[in-house]
């Protein structure tokens, strides 16, 4: 090293000052990458921390935790396992939900018995002592016991009220006792009250039902009579009711987030493609403007290892620099997502409220290194050029070009197998769900694409070159003769810009694609007049009563009801829905469609005389299951094995849904009521007349929230355009870092041509042409980006529809180019192209002829 | 025709970057008087240093003088504005440099045609006179030839090409020969002499070759700035 450590003074910390600007531009353009990908990262771990951290805080000193694959377990499982208290073993029941609270603040509420649970849980109030009263407080009937933070941010104290939604209706709890944040209040990051198990099974409407049931383990026992146990409790439980460590459930979790992470992981590596670039542009322009210099170390004994180490040590001091800037950035990102979609109730991604932001050392190390290793490795080139450079001889800049110009077409050869190995990655299935080969697919088109890039920019230039010259003048043959002349630069900023455009396109073709396909579906299966839903959305807590629901059908005017009722289950870990509607009402309007285009009306009518099931597209993807072929469905009298008579389209769920008629559904799971309702009115009664009838025979009673069909169509796709505004952002931070990357090429290749810019002028070509040459430069790379971008970006938007989308959420997409979006994000590219060519162009303008022609 | 230079009183003072005072400043022409009649053909003789690059560019316009006057047919190249003084570059005063300066990018067809395109004069007869350049330097078969695919003397010759094809009135050789060997310097300088002798230009040959300087018609020696003719 100590051979190293003088060259870094002359050959990189000088040149670095004189060239602050490209040096800033090329540690930004690192951490934009680097930022995008820790974010997502850091997001998903939040999450996931969060989730876990509460089911250990929920889980306390509970040694095995019993839960449901159904709809809940029957409240006689304890009187089942009641053999296990002689044993020392404490039995703890709860059940849990997350609820919105009248002021739009998302909570957990878990229902627990004051008596036993102590046993697995500590509760430590203000008075800094745990006495029984305080917590025995809550059996009293509606009461709550709030943590203090939570208490303080919605203004609580002892004895006020809180504002909760459920069973179609706004019940006021009462604040019975304020939790130091400790033990149990601490789960879901404070943002959780604690209710008698009773107040919380009428909330929720799970009368009979408990979520867990917590087993405490007499201390010292030894892992084989531990298993042994676990095999007792197995066995004495009711069908669809299973045992285990409490910490599987956020293995589910992880699987449920998993597709939704792959997928911007993804993106985020694209981003940082883009970013790496620069760490290449900029080396490699270092290396050739220091050419001299390293001529002149090596001549005076720097050996070719040691100069190849200092680019390579620049590389890495980049890279070091722009992923450190990179996680801050990330970091704050993380935050502000995860505050932007804690918040709201609607997310149906995020397993809990509010997780606040883990600076998990993982995800912070693996964006690092990504970042890092990233910009080393595309150092590689530039240093190994460098340590090439001959002490005897300087090399003519033109005579290297040329060894480039005949690595030309073996690189577009290149190029060419590498989209047609992208088509082969396009037909095998996915990977342990994941659609790995999709992914391989988009990058192989990437770097296909990325190899083509030098054939177009000299095919382009060269047959393009007379009438450029004609229409344009003799600027268009110096601007031609600067893209073709600095091959290696030119053609890597052609590379990276249609990178970044290809992102866009395929981003944009995929969510429009995406967005008309939902619009459609949406515009065939929400087909009725209006919808009733209890207040607070879905976030509501419980379900309207079956009292709602007859009202509903008898209402005058109402000429169909159609209520929809799910609970989530699970199979062997993997969650999915499962729902009801009338199956009569769907046959008559036959308002869903199916996804391989068969008769909805005689599908649904087959179903409901043949007691058989309807599953979604997703979940015939995610569990390999074509109609004729049955599933298994979590009953509470034990599993029932149904047929499956058709797929439907849904896009509102990527978990998977299996929907059979509600008498079957009421029958299996004996639960009642409605999460909501589509109500057919009867032909001459207007939406507005039949909601003021319902608002008049429910009020003082339900707080209903009713939309007609065009708000709920309306609130529907701004649900779609919220959940994709992230991507939005993302391929917008990709072009920007291109259309930079655009910026700092031909800032090099003005500063690389000052001399034969001094000649133009001796040649008598005006300031103003100069700079109009530097400006063409700039519209033909965008021109060349923008064409291999969309080519790319094409590919690649139809390799997201139909390989990675279905593979990850089952859903079939019909391709729908947004070509007004397209057209103006592209014209926006070419003109901020353009505007990044000024400062290049007026330095072109400025070149002193006469001084940089002395410079020889 | 050629045309006629009238070099009055030229004074060219560089700032060096020192304190006021003594050193300040450095004086790169000391007041330097001459004139050429059309077709002359005048050597610059010198030392590296004596002043012969900056008297050149102050006679190609690319610098101003610090005092003093530099006329080309009668107009003062002080006076002229920036489009007129690229107008000048473009059609009376051709450069051919001792590093050659062909644009790398370019072939050999497109160098030479760059002045005419420059002049506004259609691609079609830019090349074809750009084509007959290259005839009458010798190197007709070498239109479509990249500069590093040439020999030094090839280059220069196509340099002249470069330099002579929009037939300016005036031609500064700033050391031609300076990088080429005695027999391609031979080759160059047969050249530029026949050439400008069938045409009349006038030229300034600055060099410190005496060799090169025994074409010329008259000699003018610069030392420290001063003439010593």
């Amino acid at each position: 090293m100590s051979r190293v450590a003088p060259l870094f003074g002359p050959l990189l910390l000088r040149p670095l000052r004189r060239d602050r600007l490209r040096f800033a531009l090329t540690v930004a353009g690192i951490a934009v990458g680097v930022a995008t990908m820790a974010a997502i990262l850091l997001a998903n771990a939040s999450v996931l921390a969060s989730f876990a951290a509460t089911v250990d805080v929920v889980a306390g000193k509970a040694g095995l935790t019993v839960l449901a694959d159904g709809p809940g377990i029957p409240e006689e499982t304890l009187a089942r396992l009641a053999w296990l208290r002689p044993r020392g073993v404490a039995l703890v029941p709860a059940v849990s939900a997350t609820a919105a609270l009248e002021g739009g603040d998302v909570v957990e509420i878990l229902g627990i018995d004051p008596v036993t649970d102590p046993a697995v849980r500590d509760y430590r109030f203000s008075a800094d002592e745990t006495t029984l009263r305080q917590l025995f407080a809550i059996f009293q009937k509606d009461s709550v016991l709030v943590p203090a933070p939570l208490a303080e941010r919605l203004g609580l104290s002892e004895g006020s009220e809180l504002g909760v939604f459920a069973g179609g209706s706004l019940r006021r709890l009462r604040v019975a006792g304020i939790l130091r944040l400790e033990g149990a209040a601490r789960a879901a990051a404070g943002s959780i009250v604690f209710a008698d198990i009773a107040t919380a099974q009428e909330l929720f409407a799970r009368e009979g039902f408990l979520d867990r049931i917590d087993l405490v383990l007499p201390q010292g026992l030894e892992a084989a009579s531990r298993a042994a146990l676990e095999e007792s409790v197995r066995e004495s439980l009711p069908a669809g009711v299973t045992v285990g460590r409490p910490e599987r459930r956020t293995a589910t979790v992880d699987r449920m987030v998993r597709s939704f992470r792959v997928n911007l992981t993804a993106l985020g590596l694209i981003a940082l493609l883009v970013g790496t670039y620069f760490v290449y542009s900029t080396l490699s322009i270092s290396v050739l403007r220091r050419r001299t210099d390293i001529g002149t170390v090596r001549a005076l004994g720097a050996s070719s290892r040691a100069v190849f180490l200092v680019f390579l040590a620049e590389g890495a001091a980049l890279g070091v620099l722009g992923s450190l800037l990179g996680l801050a950035l990330g970091a704050g990102m993380a935050k502000a997502a995860l505050a932007a979609v804690g918040g709201t109730a609607t997310d149906f991604y995020l397993p809990q409220a509010s997780p606040s932001l883990a600076l998990e050392p993982r995800a912070l190390l693996t964006a690092f290194l990504t970042g890092l290793v990233t910009s080393i490795l595309s150092a590689l080139a530039p240093a190994l050029e460098a340590a090439h450079v001959d002490p005897a001889t300087t090399l003519r800049h033109g005579s290297v070009e040329a060894s480039r110009r005949r690595a030309v077409n073996p690189l577009a050869a290149a190029g060419v197998v590498l989209l047609f190995l992208a088509a082969l990655a396009t037909r095998p299935g996915p990977v342990g769900g994941l659609p790995l080969f999709g992914f391989a697919a988009v990058f192989l088109v990437v770097a296909g694409v990325s190899l083509l890039a030098p054939f177009a920019v000299t095919e382009a230039a060269l047959r393009s070159d007379r009438l450029a010259v004609r229409l344009l003048g003799v600027e268009a043959r110096i601007a031609r003769a600067n893209l073709t002349g600095s091959l290696s630069r030119t053609a890597v900023a052609v590379a990276a810009l249609s990178m970044g455009i290809s992102m866009m396109v395929a981003v944009a073709v995929m969510v429009g694609s995406f967005r008309a396909t939902v619009v459609d579906w949406v515009s065939e299966t929400l087909k009725a007049d209006l919808f009733v839903a209890p207040e607070g959305g879905s976030r509501a807590l419980g379900r309207l009563p079956e009292e709602v629901v007859g009202l509903l059908d008898r209402l005058p005017g109402v000429a169909s009801v159609d209520p929809f009722l799910s609970f989530e289950a699970t199979t062997g870990g993997v969650p999915y829905t499962v729902g009801s509607g009338r199956f009569a009402v769907v046959a008559a309007h036959g308002d869903l469609p199916m996804a391989d285009g068969s008769d909805t009306r005689e599908t649904v009518r087959r179903a409901l005389t043949r007691n058989e099931a309807l599953v979604s597209e997703p979940y015939a993807v995610k569990f390999g299951v074509r109609p004729g072929d049955l599933v298994t469905l979590p009953a509470l009298d034990g599993p029932v094995a149904l047929r499956v008579a058709g797929v439907y389209r849904d896009y509102s769920n990527d978990r998977g849904t299996v929907t059979v008629d509600r008498a079957l559904f009421q029958r299996l799971f004996r639960m009642d009521g409605a999460k909501s309702l589509a109500l057919r009115l009867v032909p001459g009664v207007s939406p507005e007349e039949a909601r003021r009838r319902i608002l008049a025979a429910t009020r003082g009673r339900f707080a209903l929230r009713i939309q007609t069909n065009a708000s709920l169509r309306d609130a529907a796709l701004a649900l779609f355009d919220r959940t994709f505004a992230v991507t939005y952002a993302l391929e917008a931070v990709a072009v920007a870092v291109a259309v930079l990357g655009v910026f700092s090429t031909l800032l090099a290749l003005v500063l690389e041509r000052r001399r034969e810019i001094g000649l133009l002028r001796v040649l008598g070509a005006s300031a103003a042409r100069v700079s109009r040459a530097v400006r063409y430069e700039a519209a033909a790379l965008s021109a060349l980006g923008i064409g291999l971008g969309i080519f790319a970006g094409a590919a690649m938007g139809w390799i997201l529809i139909h390989v990675v989308n279905k593979q990850s959420f089952g859903w079939t997409i019909r391709t729908d180019v947004p070509w007004g979006f397209l057209a103006g994000a592209l014209g926006l590219v070419v003109l901020a192209t353009l505007a990044a060519a000024g400062r290049p162009a007026r330095l072109a303008a400025a070149t002193d002829a006469a001084a940089v022609l002395k410079e020889e | 025709m050629g045309a006629k230079v009238e070099v009055e009183g030229v004074r060219k003072v560089w700032g060096t970057g020192r304190p006021e005072g003594e050193g300040a400043v450095s004086e790169a022409l000391a007041g330097v008087s001459f004139t050429l009649e059309p077709g002359d053909f005048v050597a610059l003789l010198g030392p590296s240093g004596c002043g012969k690059s900056t008297l050149l560019n102050l006679l190609g316009a690319l610098d101003r003088p610090t005092s003093g006057r530099v006329l080309v047919d009668g107009r003062d190249l002080s006076l002229l504005s920036d489009t007129g003084r690229d107008l000048y570059r473009r059609r009376t005063a051709a450069t051919v440099f001792q590093f050659f300066n062909l644009l790398p990018t370019m072939t050999s067809l497109e160098n030479v045609a760059l002045p005419l395109l420059l002049d506004g004069i259609p691609l079609a007869e830019a090349d074809a006179r750009a084509g007959a350049a290259l005839a009458e330097v010798g190197l007709p078969e070498k239109t479509g030839s990249f500069p590093w695919q040439l020999s030094g003397g090839q280059m220069q010759r196509v340099a002249v090409a470069r330099a002579l094809v929009a037939r300016p009135s005036l031609l500064l050789a700033d050391e031609p020969t300076g990088n080429l060997d005695s027999r391609s310097g031979e080759r160059v300088l047969d050249l530029v002499s026949n050439l400008v002798a069938a045409r009349g230009v006038t030229i300034v040959l600055a060099t410190h070759s005496t060799e090169a300087a025994a074409r010329a018609s008259r000699v003018l020696r610069l030392r420290d700035g001063r003439l010593e003719e």
